[in-house]
């Protein structure tokens, strides 16, 4: 008997878990009416397990845990956002463009759109837009003077062929 | 070693806007002669773009054509053209960075040099040579590049 109640207290945790087999099920249920050592210690587990959970319940019944959520939503916004590059690289994947088949032809494109407009550009760039038209000036023989006005642009170089000779100026 | 071809070319076909800039095209430039002075009024029409421009520096009342004549310059390659009154012009393309033309300027007369200048001209600018006096006006030589060529 005493070994009987020895191999049904091991079943007892398990039983007590509800995770014996029926068979075992069976056993126990069998045996605890005519133990009182079993089914003391059965009552002992479950006074236990009372005595854990009710406060672990009623403190979360009590508790929302809203700071837990705000701290969620505060580091989702503080993530750090990709870069541009991976960006394009995320989306180059979405939709297969380094699949060669699309690759390629979308590289040509680029690059023509590219010659198309890259001399159009340089021709918008005047290569000295600001400076004044006359790089120098000489004369061994005669006195030179250079006008320049911006608006209208007007650059004159004004050649005194003697002394007497002055230009007409507004 | 596909792939290394496949980059030069395009490499290439990207550079290809700027070498264009590197190579020399034929530069033209007009050279207008005028007389401008105070006796009578009006100008020739051929000369509207250049009457706007002086007319804001002096207060010649006439400028009269003389000469009108479109000259093509290549690189380092002077070309000369008589001019009145008697003198000679030589225009040289020296540079040329994009549309702007670095051109050499060279008034003589008799072989004697008057002026040496060294001019830079975008299309639509103009550069003007004021000189000598003759009879009731003066001499004014304008250089200038049209806006549309076909350089």
């Amino acid at each position: 008997m005493k070994s009987r109640c020895s191999s049904i207290s091991e079943l007892l945790d398990k039983y007590f878990d509800q995770e014996v087999t029926p068979e075992e099920r069976s056993l126990v249920e069998d045996h605890l009416p005519s133990c009182p050592a079993c089914r003391s210690a059965l009552l002992s587990m479950e006074n236990l397990r009372n005595l854990i959970k009710s406060p672990v319940e009623e403190a979360v019944e009590r508790e929302n845990f809203p700071w837990v959520w705000e701290k969620i939503e505060r580091g989702i916004q503080q993530e750090e956002k990709p870069g541009l590059w991976e960006s394009l690289w995320s989306w180059l994947d979405m939709i297969s463009l380094r699949q060669k088949k699309i690759l390629i032809p979308a590289v040509a494109a680029v690059v023509i759109l590219i010659l198309i407009t890259a001399p159009l550009l340089y021709e918008k760039i005047s290569s000295y837009p600001d400076l004044s038209v006359v790089e120098y000036v000489e004369s061994d023989t005669y006195n030179v003077m250079i006008y320049e006005r911006e608006a209208p642009r007007v650059t004159v170089i004004w050649l005194f062929e003697g002394p007497e000779e002055e230009p007409l100026t507004s | 070693m596909r792939r290394k071809a496949s980059f030069f070319v395009i490499l290439i076909l990207l550079l290809s806007p700027l070498l264009g800039n590197v190579a020399f095209a034929q530069v033209q430039v007009r050279v207008r002669v005028m007389e401008a002075s105070n006796v009578g009024s009006g100008f020739d029409s051929s000369l509207r773009d250049l009457h706007d421009q002086l007319g804001s520096l002096f207060s010649f009342s006439s400028y009269r054509l003389l000469k009108d004549e479109t000259v093509s310059l290549s690189l380092n390659h002077p070309v000369s053209l008589p001019i009145p009154p008697e003198r000679s012009l030589e225009l040289t393309l020296i540079d040329q960075h994009r549309v702007t033309a670095e051109i050499r300027v060279k008034i003589t007369r008799g072989g004697k040099e008057l002026l040496t200048t060294l001019v830079r001209l975008a299309p639509g600018r103009s550069v003007s040579i004021g000189g000598p006096k003759r009879a009731e006006g003066t001499i004014i030589t304008a250089l200038s590049r049209p806006k549309t060529t076909q350089e």
